[in-house]
């Protein structure tokens, strides 16, 4: 009796199978030729609000001139799409055009062969109206790989009116200035620094910015290149920000804070004058302004760079940030480098720079930069002695991923500063 | 063997009278009859069990020779691995504090489970046995938590016990600021606030199955304890628990094997990050972390793998030494003809 049903059991096996092969192979692959009908999927991260609507009339546009195209968008949460992209890529049914920020995580992808080189077909208008420089972050092994589309450099987002109720008159250029100013804050009863620690990467901003003031280029390009943070000054850029969050200068609850969802988020609590300052990049404003009450952007906000550090070895005027962009699949059509040729001109990075209330990528565009605080980023931008990746992004997903649990860990009290470069350390062992 | 047919026989209750008859008397003139009947027994399988089967094979045991594969490399989940790098992720795994953590509450949320659902859920369940007014209200009540989704839970939770959130502003409306508490993020209580929310959502359940438990307690067996003089408690203490005893063993099972599985609620509410901080990681959290969001895919498979072999021992320890008793008579006919 056993021996029957194992035998049956068998033969059903086999004949399912060969039903599900027959099953798939019933449908042929659809041939991809230049002249014909062209699809292509689009992931990009903008849920909600005037960047989700750019993009569907940005696309529209492109298909209006392009009639045998169809581009079928698909927006996708933020947080969720770095993983999602990595899957879907290797699966090898990824998007034809998704998003891609640079550096390490862009490496990966080229090393896995799934990303196509652009270089020889971004148009020379858009060489001229970009420059060089902006196309470094998604440049691997001297080839681009990217269209960047915006410019975020990073620093402190501040209401100016909660600024003036706690008596300060100029923005904080040194630590001791800053600290001065959230004596005042707390004085004032106002809670001076927003951090969305849920999300983890907020919070390792700020150990990246104090590195940024406390190790020299020369030390954040060796640990990029080697994995090697043997420097001192990645320990002393922990030790810094033990320090600061020694003063409790931030949120209560700031562990279980999100950066970007809702009011009780940070960006929100900015939103609604609950809290004075947030350290973020150059999407903070658009991020904001979808969190006021009346969706608008926020009249007082403003900003200055991260304060100098006493002791570091950074230079004061350098920048942190990164540039979002989007890259086409290995085996993308034409098409595809044609779209970000067309969302790389001026019109359309105005339209972008407008609708994500952001700096564009595009030189020309740049100039129609309105927006008060962002016309103070982009002035540092321009004046910056050099301009660093995200370390996360530089460094790649595995150590960026130890970074944020190093530096949460720390902020909460449970690790020490040695313990940061231990966890990037351990990573390696994992990836 | 003479048991095993006489049991095959009153099962199929004559449903294939030809069969019976070929059984007992084997003749030369039934054999085609008897070969047609075993082709569409055949087929009958084959058309039932043949997809599931193939599901099964396909999504449950395939990947976990795929994961157990590639446990065995670094990878960075493009393309085919390629750097071997034998034991060594699985060395890293239970060297790594994070991951021993993890496993540490897992083994505290099992055993907290079972102390703190068990109890409460037999008590509701003999409550909801009694002809109260309202019951079906009360029963619906305590079920409702357990229908909804785990995202929607943790969603609420997450919002009500932030620190700024409705449970600590209630807290002080009514005078109790003293007792306000970082309920989420403090390292000292956030394992506790997981314990109240699983318990709240997961006590449902208990309830449901200890009610149906209860339910199939034949009621002679009360009369006769009520004639001989038995009190209440005695009646419930000699003739309820023993006799609920399976169901208490089927449930324990089932609430230790979601303990140790145990991933949204913990990801929703705290996060990505925060989890292993606040001392509420589980080794599925610690799996996605390192694995997914570190884009370090071989190691996450690598934890896959120790995750599954840690939750099959415990399971199979369980069935040998706890379900045995239960499951004796289901399962193999000689021994449980012996026990009737």
């Amino acid at each position: 009796m056993q021996r029957k049903v194992k035998g049956s059991a068998l033969v059903a096996l086999g004949a399912s199978v060969a039903l599900v092969l027959t099953g798939c192979s019933g449908a042929p692959a659809a041939p991809a030729t230049s002249s014909g009908p062209v699809t292509m999927t689009f992931w990009h991260n903008s849920t909600t609000g005037d960047g989700l609507q750019y993009w569907k009339d940005t696309v529209a546009a492109f298909e209006k001139a392009n009639p045998n195209v169809t581009i079928n968008i698909q927006a996708i949460q933020n947080e969720d799409m770095d993983g999602k992209l990595q899957t879907a890529l290797n699966s090898g049914d990824g998007p034809t055009i998704f998003m891609a920020r640079g550096g390490g995580k862009l490496a990966d992808v080229v090393a896995a062969d799934k990303v196509m080189d652009i270089t020889s077909q971004i148009s020379s208008d858009v060489k001229t109206s970009y420059g060089d420089a902006i196309f470094s972050a998604f440049t691997v092994d001297g080839k681009i790989y990217g269209m960047p589309t915006s410019v975020l450099p990073g620093g402190i987002y501040y209401s100016k009116d909660l600024f003036k109720q706690a008596g300060i008159t100029s923005t904080p250029t040194t630590f001791d200035e800053l600290n001065a100013d959230i004596t005042k804050l707390k004085a004032a009863g106002i809670t001076a620094i927003a951090l969305g620690g849920k999300d983890a990467w907020p919070a390792a901003h700020w150990y990246y910015f104090f590195a940024l003031r406390d190790c020299s280029k020369d030390a954040m390009n060796t640990a990029a290149a080697k994995k090697d943070f043997s420097d001192p000054c990645w320990t002393k850029a922990g030790e810094d920000l033990k320090a600061f969050s020694s003063t409790s200068p931030f949120n209560t609850g700031f562990l279980t804070t999100s950066a970007q969802q809702g009011a009780g988020s940070s960006a929100g609590m900015l939103a609604n004058h609950k809290a004075a300052m947030e350290l973020m990049g150059a999407w903070d404003p658009g991020v904001i302004a979808s969190l006021t009450p009346d969706t608008k952007a926020l009249p007082d906000l403003g900003w200055f760079a991260f304060p100098a550090v006493s002791g570091g070895s950074g230079d004061p005027s350098a920048m942190m940030g990164g540039s979002d962009g989007f890259a086409c699949a290995k085996n993308a059509p034409a098409a595809c480098v044609q779209f970000l040729n067309f969302i790389a001109s001026k019109a359309n990075q105005e339209g972008y720079a407008k609708a994500f209330q952001t700096l564009p990528a595009s030189r020309d565009a740049q100039s129609g930069v309105t927006d008060p605080a962002l016309k103070d980023v982009l002035t540092a931008y321009n004046k910056a002695s050099y301009v660093m990746l995200w370390l996360d992004t530089m460094y790649g997903q595995n150590v960026g991923n130890a970074l944020n649990g190093g530096v949460v860990n720390m902020l909460a009290g449970k690790g020490s500063p040695a313990d940061i470069v231990t966890a990037v350390k351990t990573a390696a062992a994992k990836g | 063997m003479s048991d095993s047919a006489e049991v095959l026989t009153t099962r199929s209750s004559g449903s294939q009278p030809a069969r019976d008859g070929a059984h007992k008397a084997p003749s030369r003139a039934d054999r085609p009859g008897r070969a047609r009947a075993d082709w569409r027994q055949r087929l009958e399988i084959l058309i039932l069990a043949g997809p599931a089967i193939i599901v099964f094979l396909t999504f449950v045991i395939f990947p976990v020779f795929m994961a157990a594969y590639y446990g065995f490399f670094k990878w960075k989940g493009f393309g085919v691995p390629t750097n071997f790098v034998g034991l060594q992720n699985y060395i890293t795994i239970f060297t790594d504090q994070n991951f021993l953590d993890a496993l540490k509450h897992n083994a505290f949320i099992v055993v907290l489970s079972l102390i703190m659902q068990g109890p409460a859920a037999i008590a509701f369940a003999l409550l909801l046995n009694q002809n109260i007014r309202g019951r079906s209200v009360i029963r619906v009540l305590i079920f409702v938590p357990y229908v909804i989704s785990e995202v929607i839970v943790g969603t609420g939770w997450g919002l009500m016990l932030q620190y700024q959130g409705a449970v600590n502003t209630l807290l002080s409306n009514m005078g109790l600021g003293a007792l306000k508490g970082d309920w989420i993020a403090d390292p000292n209580i956030a394992i506790w606030t997981l314990m109240v929310i699983i318990s709240w959502k997961y006590i449902g359940f208990a309830v449901i199955l200890m009610l149906a438990g209860i339910q199939g307690i034949p009621d002679e067996l009360y009369e006769a304890a009520a004639i001989d003089g038995a009190s209440y408690w005695q009646i419930q203490r000699w003739i309820t628990l023993p006799l609920l005893g399976p169901t208490i063993r089927v449930w324990a099972f089932l609430s230790v094997i979601g303990s140790m599985q145990l991933f949204d609620l913990v990801y929703i509410i705290w996060g990505q990050y925060v989890a292993s901080t606040a001392g509420t990681s589980t080794m599925a959290t610690y799996m996605v972390r390192e694995g997914r969001l570190a884009g370090n895919y071989g190691y996450g498979n690598a934890v896959g793998v120790a995750i599954f072999v840690i939750s099959l021992v415990i399971a199979l320890t369980y069935q040998r030494f706890v379900l045995r008793r239960d499951t004796d008579g289901a399962l193999t006919g000689d021994s449980g003809k012996k026990h009737k």
